[in-house]
């Protein structure tokens, strides 16, 4: 499973992290720091709620 | 708190189809004074997703979910300014010399590209990193506001809690002197009751704002400490050097958006929990839920309607809107509509997957967002953790303010000593 972030969209809300600190890793302002983020296995269903937690809905989840 | 008074009704332009108006005066509607989101419940479920309404000088609300979401995040078409930063650059350019230069609270009112490069220094200022570092300083306030009060039986919850907690750490964040609270709280009150958009006044009143800090401005600028005011001496702007002006814009906006909303906040959901001592159960035995009981308080009771202007004639979602006409982003509306949120009306702390935008979307989101959620679930932990079961006083009715951050005007709560 893959996590694909539109970064350049990302205003901070950090929402994500909130939901996986690990997955999720914010830059020193606390946008998101990554736009690609391969899931390590037993992490998949916090991928998915970090995805739908973004308000800006620039979180997409890519099932392999 | 004087009663805001319905503005009268103006004519519908003629690029305005009459099945898109619908009466709301966003400051003084009865309904709004009565129940603040009560209406804003009313309003969600049967305007139009974007509509114009006749009063406050006749201008558009966006008011669907989907259509507050897009604008937001469409800042071509939809400015926060009502003139462009270049025209407004060249209005300060052809003052006087040493004429005072008009107070532009900054970085809100600005578009992208400055947008940016105004709200750049701010923004590790009010990371959530940062933000931690404040918690058992915030924790320590809370814990203090609610002792005192405690013995008493009851409280006025915005002038004992709601008031002074976030005033007293936006103050300390500043680097203001926190033993002049009142105020500079009376200065944003006095602020956001004002109704009238005469350009004159709104700056007068903005001035005063500036006047109170400007001793504390001034000082650190020679003696910096580690705060915001220190902060932004210490930035530049497209290479150029902080002014004084710059600090005075910083200090209004930052001023008046960081007293007013989270005050707001904390009441609405101190007057969810007085009315529903089943969640005030269900939160003391579950402390680790507060934060889904924080985020479903922030959906269910949005509290701020920030404006924005058309920037060039457009077609938005299929509605002609004229250049410089406002168009209200209705938060409280759009985090109501049930096409994004079944049952929007029903409070689910459980709700998931379904985020709110409270805090606004697109490139102004809150810069406190961070800071307000941590205060927000601190104060929410502590009144469980502290106070007994809790209840509205009924001899004392609940009424509430309209204008661009909705809320009751006071809380009273009463428990059992």
């Amino acid at each position: 499973m893959k996590i694909r972030i539109d970064k350049d969209a990302c205003v901070g809300n950090a929402r994500c992290a909130a939901i996986s600190e690990v997955l999720f890793q914010l830059d020193d302002e606390g946008y998101i720091a990554v736009s690609e983020i391969d899931v390590p296995e037993g992490m998949e269903e916090l991928a998915r709620r970090g995805a739908r937690s973004c308000p800006e809905k620039i979180i997409e989840i890519i099932e392999e | 708190m004087v009663q805001p008074v319905l503005s009268p009704l103006v004519e519908r332009p003629a690029h305005v189809p009459e099945a898109l108006v619908y009466d709301l005066d966003y400051y003084a509607d009865p309904g709004v004074l009565q129940d603040a989101h009560g209406r804003a419940l009313q309003v969600a479920k049967e305007a139009p997703g974007v509509f114009w309404t006749p009063r406050q000088g006749g201008h558009w609300v966006l008011r669907s979910h989907n259509a507050v979401f897009e604008a937001s995040r469409d800042t071509e078409r939809f400015s926060n300014a009502p003139i462009s930063f270049e025209q407004l650059q060249a209005i300060i350019e052809s003052l006087p010399e040493g004429a005072p230069k008009p107070l532009i609270p900054a970085p809100i009112t600005f578009d992208p590209p400055h947008h940016a490069v105004y709200r750049n220094p701010l923004q590790k200022a009010f990371s959530p990193k940062a933000m931690n570092v404040l918690k058992d300083n915030i924790r320590a306030l809370a814990v203090e506001l609610i002792e005192k009060v405690k013995p008493q039986g009851g409280c006025a919850f915005v002038k004992d809690i709601s008031e002074p907690m976030p005033v007293t750490i936006f103050l300390q964040m500043f680097g203001l002197p926190v033993d002049r609270q009142r105020e500079y709280r009376d200065l944003v009150e006095e602020h956001f009751a004002q109704t009238d958009k005469d350009p004159q006044l709104i700056q007068a009143r903005l001035r005063k704002v500036a006047d109170v800090m400007r001793d504390a401005i001034l000082e650190r600028k020679d003696n910096p400490q580690n705060d915001l005011i220190s902060l932004l001496w210490d930035s530049e702007f497209n290479g150029q050097k902080a002014t004084l002006h710059d600090i005075e814009n910083y200090a209004v906006m930052l001023f008046t958006a960081g007293l007013d909303t989270v005050v707001n906040g904390m009441a609405l959901g101190a007057v969810h929990l007085a009315k529903n001592p089943q969640l005030q159960a269900e939160m003391r035995a579950h402390p680790e839920k507060t934060s889904d009981l924080t985020e479903e308080m922030l959906r269910r009771y949005t509290f701020t309607l920030p404006p924005r202007f058309v920037a060039e004639d457009c077609e938005f979602q299929g509605v002609q809107m004229k250049k410089g006409e406002m168009a209200l982003l209705f938060l409280p509306g759009a985090d109501l509509d049930a096409a994004e949120y079944p049952n929007p009306e029903v409070f689910d702390a459980n709700r998931e997957g379904k985020p709110h935008i409270a805090f606004g979307a697109g490139p102004h989101r809150c810069l406190g967002s961070h800071l307000a959620r941590i205060e927000l679930n601190i104060l929410y932990e502590e009144m469980m953790a502290r106070l007994p079961e809790f209840r509205l006083d009924p001899d004392k009715p609940l009424t509430y303010h309209g204008g661009h951050v909705w809320g009751p005007n006071e809380v009273y709560l009463k428990w059992d000593v």
